[in-house]
């Protein structure tokens, strides 16, 4: 069973008096396709960089599984927590597929042989097999992405964090993705601006504005409630009008 | 975006393609001392040998000679404004009552011209031959500090997206400029560049980021293979006997 997270009364600020995070509590459950969705601006990204040590609360504790995130650990917790960022050229930094996609497993420490086998797998999953020797700027865009996954997957994390992994992407290449998401056995948290694929996957979800979480429960439920979406900068009308003129 | 990558035609078969990365890297550079060490005058001849042995090698290479004819070109005006300066320079450091030997100024600007020009080809060859990615492993194998490849490498990753943010942000500019820029020309391209250096930081910031979420700390792992053959130390050692021969027996 992969692990669970917990987020308990996290706060955080980039430059002293702006709070971007305020007293963020939450908990994921083992194996669970967890969204957080909210407005632009309201700490989505910045709590995802909590939960594998790379921003540091200055409030609070963020557990994964029975482990809590603090400097000591942090090989560890980034062994169990894989980070997909939003933009994959932030992501894919070496000169070829195969370096940037053995780049973590190398850095755990894991042996050649096991390394190679783990670039095979995930590329494979990613339907990418022999891209290993091309360079990432001379991938197309989905493919990119698709990369940026496979870095991530070859470290066998038991948690996902996807930061607007739908964002940039055709209509086709959302609905792959979602598949790809969809048969991942890990915990996944997934932070999006696009509330449709995340109601589409994820059974629950928090809505996060302003730095708070303004509610938690099922997904539907939630996205049901026109005006707590509304209130949330979360407007899903459009979208609802276009369904029905559909 | 499609940009030219420098590597283009590493993927060609030659026997200079063929050569492990660290071979090549050795053989260029010693090269490169070997031809630029040679005095200014009385040596034209030895640089002309150099010049047919380095464009013997440049053919077997396969590397068409239009795009290495392009790419000097390129560093052309450094190397003709050294050649060109440098006879000038002897004058004007003399007496006033000097009086120059002009042929003799000639030939120290043509070596100049020449030991540049060999050089740079050279360089290219060796740029152009390779991936540049294996280029950086064998730097790394050959004991280069970390920094230096690490600092190559995230170079050759990133000057494209930096080239592609000019443009996009050109564009933008342009296409709400109809005519002629009325506000002050300078201050909109400093606007620009500052916008282009703002957001390399914030990107470099965001990679390292991902880089730390992926076990970094601070060494760059490699797992790939180089096979040193005995062929590839004959066919260096062969050039750079050739160029010996040329400097010290000719």
């Amino acid at each position: 069973m992969p692990a669970g997270i917990k987020i308990e009364d996290l706060s955080f600020s980039y430059t002293p008096g702006n709070r971007i995070l305020k007293s963020v509590s939450l908990e994921i459950n083992p194996g669970e396709k967890f969204g957080i969705i909210g407005p632009s601006g309201s700490g989505k990204s910045t709590l995802l960089l909590h939960l594998n040590g790379v921003l540091k609360g200055e409030t609070g504790r963020v557990d994964i599984g029975n482990i809590t995130v603090t400097a000591k650990n942090l090989p560890e917790v980034r062994k169990l927590v894989g980070l997909v960022f939003q933009n994959p050229d932030d992501q894919l930094f070496n000169p070829t597929v195969e370096e940037d996609v053995a780049f973590g497993p190398l850095n755990f420490g894991l042996p050649e042989t096991e390394v190679r086998e783990r670039v095979a797998e995930a590329l494979a999953m990613m339907n990418l097999s022999g891209f290993e020797k091309l360079t990432s700027h001379h991938l197309s865009a989905g493919e990119r992405k698709r990369v940026a996954l496979a870095t991530v997957l070859s470290m066998k994390p038991e948690v996902l964090a996807f930061d607007e992994p739908f964002s940039n992407l055709d209509p086709s290449m959302v609905m792959q993705l979602m598949e790809i998401m969809g048969s991942l056995e890990s915990t996944q948290v997934i932070v999006s601006q696009s509330v449709l694929p995340v109601i589409a996957l994820c059974k629950r979800m928090a809505i996060l504005k302003d730095g708070e979480i303004v509610a938690v429960g099922e997904t539907r439920k939630l996205a049901k409630d026109h005006s707590l979406m509304k209130a949330s900068g979360l407007d899903l009308s459009l979208y609802r009008n276009i369904c029905h003129t559909l | 975006m499609k940009h030219s990558f420098i590597d283009k035609y590493s993927h060609l078969d030659s026997p200079v393609h063929r050569l492990d990365p660290r071979v090549k890297i050795i053989t260029s550079l010693t090269a490169i001392v070997i031809i630029t060490t040679e005095p200014l005058s009385g040596r034209l001849l030895h640089l002309l040998l150099y010049s047919a042995v380095t464009v013997a090698v440049t053919v077997l290479s396969r590397v068409p000679a239009a795009y290495l004819a392009g790419r000097m070109l390129i560093v052309s005006p450094f190397i003709l404004m050294a050649a060109l300066l440098y006879p000038v320079s002897v004058i004007a450091t003399r007496e006033v009552s000097f009086i120059p030997n002009f042929p003799a100024l000639a030939e120290t600007g043509v070596s100049v011209f020449l030991k540049a020009s060999l050089a740079v080809l050279i360089l290219i060859l060796l740029t152009t031959t390779d991936k540049f990615h294996r280029l950086l492993l064998a730097l790394r194998r050959l004991k280069v500090p970390a920094i230096v490849t690490t600092i190559s490498a995230l170079l050759y990753r990133y000057i494209f997206l930096i080239a592609d943010e000019m443009l996009r942000t050109g564009r933008a500019r342009e296409s709400r400029t109809p005519g002629v820029l009325r506000t002050g020309r300078l201050k909109v391209y400093g606007n620009q560049v500052a916008v282009i250096f703002l957001r390399s930081w914030e990107r470099s910031q965001l990679i390292y980021k991902s880089m730390l979420s992926r076990g970094f700390t601070g060494e760059f792992p490699d797992m790939q293979k180089m096979n040193l053959k005995g062929k590839d130390i004959v066919l260096s050692l062969l050039f750079i006997a050739l160029l010996l021969a040329v400097k010290f027996f000719i």
